[in-house]
């Protein structure tokens, strides 16, 4: 009896799965512009068409459904109006998706969330069929009409693929409603919590699927000849190409290494001087006054809640031509008017030590607390035993802050590649370029500042591998010295 | 034995002051006394020089104290157009996109709690892991104008809603309240919602105004995605971005801010382009010193937090 229920409900679960599938698969393809049956126009007139519009955005933005069209429209070479039924059909469509999306949810419950889940999944599906055939019928009155002199089309891939899949939709949808069995009147629509937390958390889960995985799928521009506003094709598909100019094209090994070198020496230079802090916080924990403790602590870590930008509005008020520094030297009678800004001179001394003065004080915050945590009877102890001062800061302090720097240390080497780009970007000029631009800044600069979205693609994608990487290492790294994970 | 140690401990106490340790209080307390006026300083040095006579200014005749006070910059900034409203951009953004970041923490952080979820620690997993890798700056750039987001104001808020470290931290706090209080609700038939908003969330309120501090100094000091993503929108551009782009300009402010309207007399005020620079400066940073006192006793659990970016 038992067994044979559970055969039941299984049965009624492989159609709800195929569905399922089928609707998460139909959702992710409307967000390619390459697979949307609305763009078949190559060419009107002089106007050179790119499809752009993904079926989602063909159904929710008129304008860029027919950017590029304007005078195709103006000149008569195509008829507007079945553009106009284009675009609602792919709103139907649309709207059919979302209630079918909303009866995928439902039907997780029982079989009274079940049987309400039907009228919006017959009505979607009939929603998406409509669409579809709108569009179908609406592409046939374009061509039809089209003058050919004037425009070109070519044949959209993504039409047969779509009524074929709104067709099993729709033939699903239909089974189910068949099959499935009626509630029993008095049966209240409910779902199991386990479904329904993963209901309430799933539009977050689309979120970060959104914002952190699929900017990976953009890796694939590392493989094409693209430049923008263009499409990735089978013809401009290069390969390794980009990765080989790299490091074969002496130009760009040259700005490379270059690169590298500035990266590496700031990462050392910032992980050379990464005692400082602890130093800091020992040193400020030997003063009496308890008001000038707290001052220097509140007064310490202001800069490191202000932005890159500000920090260099501070460098030029105090360093510019007519800044503090030289204001100063004047008003005591001399005459000084250098830039210390436009100069390259010890550029990574300089930029280590902005960054030292922006994090000194919030890095030490984690080291107070430390020394707040060491055992009092260790100091009592070290006083029994005749240490003075500095003993006790040498052999007692220093031992219980030295974990909390190790692990500091050790995750430092993952980041070594990722210096951050703010602070480099707003203390760059003409002069100083060649020695402030780490790779960070060398992927913004090649790919904002000169569009060349391949070459940046590559040299950021390469630069993720490579932390990935080192995290790991740092991870086994701390978990041979502490016998822990840091991640 | 006992006399023994009293002995030695008021010996300690004898030389406690020697000479070294002297030396050492002096160095020490200079130290500290120099640094933290390298800290201060550069914003009162700004902020003198932007309440003083404007000729003196020019002059350079500011170092140490102001002189003229007047607050004629500040009110004639508040008629540039593009600062006015880059200052509500930054406003809105913050206030906003922390209000958002701060609600779906707290829900996520509870949902996760929950061991009953659909396959609950692959889902926290797949959230939690994107701390650790970064497609890449120029990926991030072309997803977002895939997804139609740049140029746009909701680019500023929606990738930020789902913080994964916030969400860890919120997730820690939320595992440490008393299960029964939860138990008490769902007796009384309570959704798994209601008791996210009363019990939750009233009692998660110590941790969400951390985040919510730390969310919103994050917000004020962004200033890249502005930069990206705004390139065709300048109606859309952070104060940090205007802030930015007036530093880079050499002189000739005064025409560029003449056309975003404003009388002429003040641009012949604002004529000279370091007075510009200097009280945008100050309007970026006003707001952060304001906040700063109730930031303070966050520090803690904000150290934890380490992704703010500034």
């Amino acid at each position: 009896m038992e067994t044979g229920l559970l055969k039941d409900k299984k049965k009624t679960n492989i159609p709800y799965m195929c569905i399922r599938g089928i609707t998460i698969i139909s959702i992710a393809l409307m967000f390619f512009p390459a697979l949307s049956p609305t763009n078949f126009i190559t060419q009107a007139g002089q106007a050179k068409i790119k499809g752009v519009a993904s079926l989602f955005t063909s159904g929710v933005s008129y304008s860029s459904l027919t950017s590029g069209l304007e005078r195709a429209f103006d000149k008569g070479w195509l008829n507007e109006t079945y553009f106009m039924i284009m675009f609602v059909s792919c709103f139907v469509f649309i709207l059919g998706t979302v209630a079918l999306t909303v009866a995928m949810c439902m039907s997780l419950g029982n079989l009274k969330l079940k049987n309400m889940a039907n009228k919006p999944l017959l009505g979607g599906a009939a929603g998406m069929l409509l669409g579809m055939a709108g569009v179908t019928v609406s592409y046939i009155l374009i061509t039809n009409s089209m003058d050919t002199d004037k425009v070109t089309t070519v044949f959209p891939t993504g039409l047969p693929m779509y009524i074929g899949i709104t067709a099993v939709i729709f033939v699903l949808a239909v089974y189910i409603r068949i099959r499935t069995p009626k509630a029993q009147p008095n049966e209240k629509p409910e779902m199991e919590s386990k479904y329904k937390l993963f209901l309430m958390l799933l539009p977050f889960l689309l979120l970060v699927f959104a914002f952190s995985y699929l900017p990976l799928f953009s890796w694939r521009y590392a493989f094409f000849d693209y430049e923008a506003g263009g499409e990735l094709t089978a013809e401009n598909f290069v390969g390794l190409k980009w990765f080989k100019l790299l490091i074969s094209n002496p130009a760009y090994t040259t700005r490379l290494i270059r690169v590298l070198r500035n990266t590496l020496v700031m990462s050392f230079l910032g992980i050379a001087t990464s005692w400082v802090p602890m130093i800091f916080a020992i040193f400020l924990s030997e003063i009496r006054s308890v008001r000038f403790k707290r001052f220097v602590q509140l007064a310490t870590t202001i800069p490191n809640f202000i932005s890159w930008v500000l920090v260099y509005a501070i460098a030029f008020a105090m360093f510019n031509t007519d800044g503090f520094v030289n204001t100063f030297i004047n008003s005591l009678g001399g005459n000084a008017d250098t830039n210390y800004l436009l100069s390259s001179d010890f550029m990574w001394i300089k930029m280590l030590l902005w960054g030292i003065w922006k994090s000194l004080g919030w890095s030490a915050i984690i080291y107070i607390s430390g020394i707040a945590g060491i055992d009092q009877q260790l100091y009592e102890a070290a006083t029994v035993d005749g240490a003075g001062r500095f003993q006790k800061m040498r052999y007692v302090t220093l031992p219980g802050l030295l974990p909390t720097y190790v692990v500091m240390l050790v995750m430092s080497i993952a980041g070594i590649l990722s210096n951050g780009m703010d602070q480099y970007l707003v203390f760059t000029n003409a002069n100083n370029k060649n020695v402030i631009e780490v790779l960070d800044l060398y992927v913004y600069n090649l790919g904002i500042g000169s569009g060349d979205i391949p070459l940046s693609t590559v040299v950021g994608m390469t630069k993720s591998i490579i932390s990935v990487a080192l995290l790991f290492v740092a991870n086994k790294v701390s978990k041979a010295i502490r016998g822990e994970n840091v991640v | 034995m006992a006399d023994n140690t009293e002995v030695k401990v008021k010996k300690k106490k004898k030389t406690r002051y020697s000479w070294q340790d002297v030396v050492f209080n002096i160095c020490n307390y200079t130290f500290f006394a120099v640094f933290t006026l390298m800290c201060v300083f550069p914003f009162y040095y700004i902020f003198i020089n932007t309440i003083s006579d404007r000729d003196l200014v020019k002059a350079g005749a500011i170092t140490l104290l102001p002189q003229g006070i007047s607050f004629q910059n500040y009110i004639d900034m508040l008629k540039v157009d593009t600062i006015f409203q880059a200052f509500g951009v930054s406003t809105a953004r913050t206030v906003i996109g922390t209000a958002l970041m701060v609600a779906a923490t707290g829900l996520i952080g509870y949902l996760v709690t929950k061991k009953e979820m659909w396959h609950r620690k692959f889902w926290y997993r797949f959230i939690v892991i994107t701390m650790y890798f970064n497609a890449g700056l120029i990926p991030w750039y072309m997803n977002m104008s895939m997804l139609g987001l740049t140029g746009t104001f909701a680019a500023y808020i929606i990738p930020g809603i789902v913080a994964p470290y916030n969400i860890i931290l919120v997730k820690t706090y939320i595992e440490s309240i008393p299960a029964e209080l939860e138990e008490s609700a769902f007796m009384d038939g309570a959704g798994f919602f209601t008791v996210f908003r009363k019990i939750i969330w009233p009692l998660s309120k110590p941790i969400l105004a951390t985040i919510a501090i730390f969310g919103a100094v994050g917000h004020w000091n962004s200033f890249t995605d502005s930069l990206m993503l705004m390139q065709n929108t300048p109606e859309l551009y952070t104060l940090q971005h205007i802030l930015y782009n007036y530093l880079n300009m050499s002189t000739n402010i005064a025409g560029i801010m003449g056309s975003g309207g404003g009388s002429s007399d003040m641009v012949e005020g604002l004529l000279n382009a370091k007075v510009i620079k200097y009280t945008v400066s100050m309007v970026t940073v006003i707001p952060i010193l304001m906040v700063y006192p109730f930031m303070q006793r966050y520090f803690e659990k904000g150290i934890m937090l380490g992704a703010v970016k500034g």
